[in-house]
C-alpha cells in the first residue's frame, strides 16, 4: 500500500510538472525557432511573450469541437487521450532525483519501450478513425515508422543496460555515478549509441527530420487533420511531452541522470533534459524531412546493423576489460 | 555519413542566425522609415491660397482602371480667398478598398492636385471608413507625410527632352535634375543595416 | 492523340485507369485547391497505389479572373498596374512583356536608359522570384513547422532587401507600375545605386548559407535527386521554357537567343543541366540568381545617361490610339518565355482588341500527367515546387 501511494502521488506531481515544464517549452521553442529564423517571435503577450503558452491553450481549447461524419467516433474521440495517456505513463519509472521516482521498477527499460511502443496504437487509430484519405496515408506511415524504429531504439538502450548489467533505470544511473558520471564514456560504443538512441527518439516522437506522418505539406496536417479544439491540444500536448520523456531518458541513460561532478540533485536532471530538448527543438528548426521509403532506408540497412554492432561491442568491453 | 555533416553544417547555420539581430520590428510600437516614393494613401492638398487644388478636371477619374474615384464639380465660381474665378471640386469620393495603388492618378494630375501619402490608413471595422471623401482627404493632406510623386514632377522625368533643359522650372525648390529626389520632403530613406 | 515523342516508353496520361493492373484497389485523392503545398489554388487528381502515383490530372481555373477580357475593356495606358498581377511574383516581367508588345505594334524605340534600367529591374526581379522558388520548395519539403520554415525565412529576408530597393524606386514593394509604352515612369533616385550594389552583395554571401541549407544537404538532394526526370523532347513538344527546360538540357534562353532590353550589350551566362530531374532545376536556378546578381551589378555599373521614356507621358486614358495592327514579344521571365500578343483595332481603337498572354506556369504544368507516375505522394510535392508554377499567370 505504501508503494501504490507513494506511485500515485509522486506520479501526479511528476506529470503536473511534465505538464507545466510543457508550458515553458512552447514559450521556448516560439523564441527560439524565432530567433533562428531572424524575427523576434512572440513579443505581445505577457512581457517577451512569456504568456503566450496560455494565449495558445486558450485559442485552442476555445475552438469548435467537429467530428467529420462517418468518422469512428470511439476511437476518434480515444486517439488522443491514448496518445496523452501512454506518453506520460513512461515517464513513471524516470528517476529524476535519488528520491523523486514514482515506481522504481526493476525491469524499468522494459516498461519504457514497451508503454512507448504502444505510442503506435493511438497514431493510428487517429489516421483510420478520421475517414480522411490524409490521415489515412499518414497512419500508414506512422505504423511503418514506429514499428521500424522501435528496433534501434532497443538496441541503443541495450548499451547502457549492458554497460551496467542491470535493467533498472535507476539502477543504470547509479552505475554511471560509479564511473565518469556517464555513459557516453567508454567512447565507443557510448556515443555511437547515444547518436542512435537521438534518432530512433526523434523518429518515434514524430519530429523533424523524422516527421512523415504528421508532414504538413503533404498530408495537411496528416493524422491530426480532422482534430480541433481539445482533442487537437492532447496531441499537441502530447507530442511535447513525448518528446520531453524521450529526453529526459536519454538524460538518464546517456548522461547520468541526476548526478554531477558535485552536488548531484534534482537540478542536474532538469538541466540535462532541457538541454537536449533544446537540442531536438534546435534539429526540428534545420532539417527537411526525409521521404518514406527513404526513412525505411535508414533504419533497416544502418541504424539497425549498427545497433546490434554496438550492442556486441558493448558486450566485448564488459566480458574483456573495461570498467567491470 | 555525410548525412552527419550536412546536418551539422544545417545546425550550425542556424545558430549563427540565432545571434544576428532580428531583422524584423515590433510593429506599431516601431515603424520601419520607408522610402520617399512609398505610395500608401491619398491626400487632396491645399493650393498657395490655402484653398484645395483640385479643380475637379475629371483626369484622375477617367485614368483610374479600378474606377475607384468619383467627383462631382459644378462649375466656375468666385474664390473666397482671391476674388478671381476658378474651377472648384464639390464632392470628390476615393474607395480605398478598391484601389489598386497603381500611381496613374497621380500622373495624370496636371495641377498637383492630387497627392499620395506615406502612412497608410489606419485599419477599421467599418468598410465605409475606407472610403475617403474630401473632408478625410485634405486632412491627410496636414497630418501625413506626402510622398514624392507629383503630376507634374512625374510627367517631367518621363518627357523625353526637346532640347537641353539645365533644370526644369515649376517644381518646388532647389529643384535638381529629374534622377534626384525632390526635398522638402520628410526625411530621406535610412538603409538599415542588414 | 498521342504525343509521337520519347515520352518515357510507357506512360500515357490518357490511361484509362481501369487498363491499370494494381495489386489492391486504387485511392482516389484530391490534391485540392485547399492544400498548403499547391501553390496556389490548384487541383490535381492523384489515383495512388499505395503510396505511388499511377496516375495524375491537373486542374486549373481556381484563380480565374478574365483579366484578358478586362484588358480589352481598358485602354493601352490602364494596362500596366492590370497585368501586374498575373505573374504576382515577377510583377517587373509581366509589365515588360506588356509593353514590349505595345512598343512593337506602336513601331516606338525605347530610350538606351530605359532599357538598361529595364534590365536591371528583370534581373532583380529574377533573384527575388528564385529566392521565392526556393523558399516554397523547402516549406514543401521541410514543413511550414521546421526546417522549410527557416529557409522559407531567410529567402525572404534577402528578398526584403531587392524589395526596398524597388521600393525606393517606384513607392511600391510590389505590384510597381513602373513601366510604361516607351519606357519606364520612375528613374533612380540619388544613391541608388550604391545602396542596390551593397544589398547585392549581402544576398551572395547569404545565398552560400542557403545552400549549406539545402542544395549542399544530403536530405534536399536525396528527396529532388532522380525525382520527376523530365525528358527535354517532351518538354520542347509541350512548349515548356525556363528553368525546367534548360534542367533537362536545352539550350534556350530568350535573353541570349532572342536578345531584348540590353541584353546584346550584356553577356548572359545561360545555366544549363542534363540530369531533367528536380535536382537539376534547383541547380539552374541556383546559377541563374548568381547570374543575375552579376548582371545587375554590371547593369549599375554601366547605366547611361539620357531619357527614361521616349513616348509622351501619360496624361488621358484614351493618349494612344491603334486602329490596326499586331505584335508579340516575349521575354525570359524567371518561369520561361512570357509573352504578350496583342491585336489593336476594332470598334474602340483606344482598347485592344484582343490581349493573349502567354504564359510559362501553363506549360509547365502541363507536364504533370508525364512525369508524375512513378511517384511517391512526397515526390508529388517536391515536383510541383521544382516546376514553380504560379496560377497568377496560370489561369490569369
Amino acid at each position: 500500500m505504501n508503494g501504490l501511494l507513494h506511485g500515485a502521488v509522486y506520479g501526479a506531481v511528476i506529470a503536473s510538472a511534465l505538464l507545466s515544464v510543457i508550458a515553458v517549452g512552447i514559450w521556448f521553442e516560439r523564441k527560439f525557432a524565432g530567433r533562428m529564423q531572424s524575427r523576434l517571435g512572440p513579443t505581445m503577450t505577457g512581457p517577451v511573450g512569456l504568456l503566450q503558452p496560455v494565449a495558445d491553450v486558450i485559442k485552442l481549447l476555445q475552438k469548435e469541437d467537429i467530428v467529420p461524419r462517418d468518422a469512428d467516433r470511439h476511437l476518434f474521440d480515444l486517439a488522443p487521450v491514448l496518445a496523452v495517456l501512454c506518453s506520460l505513463g513512461t515517464a513513471a519509472v524516470i528517476p529524476f532525483s535519488p528520491e523523486v521516482i514514482a515506481s522504481d521498477l526493476d525491469v524499468g527499460v522494459v516498461y519504457v519501450l514497451g508503454i512507448g511502443g504502444l505510442m503506435v496504437i493511438p497514431t493510428f487509430m487517429a489516421g483510420w478513425a478520421s475517414n480522411n484519405k490524409f490521415s489515412l496515408l499518414g497512419g500508414m506511415r506512422a505504423i511503418a515508422q514506429s514499428v521500424s524504429y522501435g528496433v534501434p531504439l532497443v538496441l541503443a538502450v541495450l548499451v547502457p543496460v549492458t554497460l551496467s548489467g542491470t535493467l533498472s533505470i535507476s539502477g543504470i544511473v547509479a552505475w554511471q555515478s560509479a564511473h565518469h558520471w556517464t555513459a557516453v564514456w567508454p567512447v565507443i560504443p557510448g556515443l555511437p549509441a547515444f547518436v542512435l538512441f537521438f534518432m530512433a527518439m526523434l523518429a518515434e516522437s514524430n519530429r523533424i527530420p523524422f516527421d512523415i506522418p504528421e508532414a504538413e505539406s503533404e498530408l495537411v496536417a496528416g493524422i491530426t487533420t480532422e482534430y480541433t479544439g481539445a482533442k487537437f491540444t492532447l496531441f499537441y500536448m502530447g507530442e511535447y511531452v513525448h518528446t520531453l520523456v524521450g529526453s529526459a531518458l536519454g538524460a538518464a541513460l546517456f548522461f547520468g541522470g541526476w548526478d554531477g561532478p558535485f552536488r548531484p540533485g534534482l537540478h542536474w536532471m532538469v538541466a540535462k533534459t532541457l538541454l537536449l530538448f533544446a537540442v531536438v527543438y534546435w534539429v526540428r528548426w534545420s532539417l527537411l524531412r526525409f521521404r518514406s521509403d527513404q526513412l525505411m532506408d535508414i533504419c533497416w540497412k544502418w541504424l539497425t546493423p549498427i545497433g546490434v554492432g554496438l550492442v556486441l561491442l558493448a558486450a566485448a568491453w564488459v566480458t574483456f576489460g573495461g570498467a567491470g | 555519413m555525410g548525412y552527419f555533416t550536412d546536418t551539422a553544417r544545417a545546425l550550425a547555420t542556424t545558430m549563427r542566425n540565432v545571434f544576428r539581430t532580428p531583422v524584423t520590428v515590433e510593429f506599431p510600437k516601431v515603424i520601419r522609415p520607408r522610402a520617399v516614393r512609398y505610395r500608401a494613401s491619398f491626400a487632396l492638398p491645399d493650393d498657395e491660397n490655402g484653398e484645395v487644388a483640385c479643380i475637379g478636371c475629371l483626369a484622375c477619374e477617367r485614368i483610374c482602371p479600378s474606377r475607384v474615384i468619383k467627383m462631382r464639380t459644378t462649375g466656375k465660381r468666385d474664390s473666397p480667398v482671391t476674388g478671381k474665378k476658378r474651377n472648384y471640386v464639390d464632392e470628390f469620393v476615393l474607395d480605398l478598398s478598391a484601389c489598386i495603388q497603381c500611381e496613374l492618378c497621380i500622373q495624370v494630375c496636371n495641377s498637383d492636385a492630387i497627392t499620395m501619402v506615406r502612412e497608410p490608413e489606419v485599419p477599421s471595422f467599418e468598410r465605409e471608413d475606407l472610403v475617403l471623401d474630401l473632408t478625410k482627404l485634405r486632412a491627410n493632406a496636414h497630418e501625413k507625410t506626402a510622398s514624392w510623386g507629383r503630376g507634374t514632377i512625374l510627367q517631367e522625368m518621363q518627357e523625353a527632352p526637346k532640347a537641353a533643359k539645365p533644370a526644369p522650372k515649376k517644381v518646388a525648390p532647389a529643384a535638381v535634375p529629374a534622377a534626384e529626389v525632390a526635398p522638402a520632403e520628410a526625411a530621406p530613406l535610412e538603409k538599415e543595416p542588414a | 492523340m498521342e504525343l509521337a515523342s520519347a515520352t518515357r516508353g510507357k506512360i500515357d496520361p490518357h490511361l484509362s485507369i481501369y487498363a491499370y493492373e494494381a495489386e489492391a484497389d486504387l485511392m482516389l485523392l484530391h490534391f485540392g485547391p485547399q492544400h498548403p503545398s499547391t501553390h496556389g489554388v490548384f487541383r490535381m487528381d492523384l489515383h495512388l497505389d499505395g503510396e505511388t502515383v499511377v496516375k495524375a490530372t491537373p486542374y486549373i481555373g481556381y484563380l480565374h479572373r478574365a483579366v484578358e477580357k478586362l484588358c480589352e475593356k481598358l485602354t493601352y495606358v490602364q494596362l500596366t498596374p492590370i497585368v501586374d498581377k498575373n505573374d504576382y511574383v515577377a510583377p517587373m516581367s509581366n509589365e515588360q512583356a506588356l509593353n514590349m508588345a505595345f512598343e512593337k505594334l506602336l513601331g516606338i524605340e525605347v530610350p538606351r536608359r530605359a532599357r538598361w534600367l529595364r534590365t536591371l529591374f528583370a534581373e532583380l526581379q529574377r533573384v527575388a522570384s528564385h529566392l521565392i522558388w526556393l523558399a516554397a520548395q523547402t516549406i514543401d519539403l521541410g514543413g511550414a513547422l521546421g526546417g522549410g520554415s527557416t529557409l522559407f525565412l531567410h529567402c525572404l529576408r534577402e528578398r526584403e532587401l531587392i524589395m526596398d530597393l524597388f521600393e525606393e524606386v517606384s513607392g511600391a514593394r510590389f505590384h510597381y507600375n513602373t513601366h510604361t509604352i516607351g519606357g519606364n515612369r520612375h528613374d533612380l533616385p540619388a544613391g541608388w545605386g550604391e545602396r542596390a550594389k551593397a544589398a547585392i552583395t549581402q544576398i551572395e554571401e547569404r545565398i552560400h548559407e542557403h545552400e549549406a541549407m539545402s542544395l549542399h544537404n544530403r536530405i534536399f538532394i536525396d528527396r529532388m535527386k532522380g525525382v520527376g526526370i523530365l525528358d527535354g523532347a517532351l518538354a520542347l513538344e509541350l512548349g515548356i521554357t525556363g528553368p525546367v527546360l534548360r534542367g533537362s538540357g536545352v539550350d534556350h534562353d530568350l535573353r541570349r537567343d532572342a536578345p531584348y532590353h540590353a541584353y546584346d550589350e550584356l553577356e548572359v551566362n545561360v545555366a544549363v543541366e542534363t540530369a531533367g530531374d528536380c535536382l537539376a532545376r534547383a541547380k539552374v536556378r541556383f546559377r541563374e540568381m548568381r547570374e543575375s546578381l552579376r548582371i545587375a551589378r554590371c547593369a549599375i555599373e554601366g547605366m547611361p545617361e539620357g531619357p527614361i521614356c521616349s513616348y509622351k507621358p501619360i496624361r488621358q486614358p484614351t493618349g494612344v490610339k491603334v486602329t490596326a495592327g499586331q505584335a508579340y514579344a516575349a521575354l525570359e521571365s524567371p518561369r520561361g518565355e512570357l509573352g504578350t500578343f496583342v491585336i489593336g483595332g476594332g470598334d474602340t481603337p483606344t482598347c485592344p482588341y484582343r490581349l493573349k498572354i502567354r504564359s510559362p506556369s501553363l506549360h509547365s504544368l502541363s507536364a504533370i500527367p508525364y512525369i508524375m507516375p512513378g511517384a511517391t505522394v512526397s515526390d508529388a510535392v517536391a515536383i510541383l515546387g521544382s516546376l514553380d508554377p504560379i496560377m497568377g499567370e496560370v489561369d490569369r
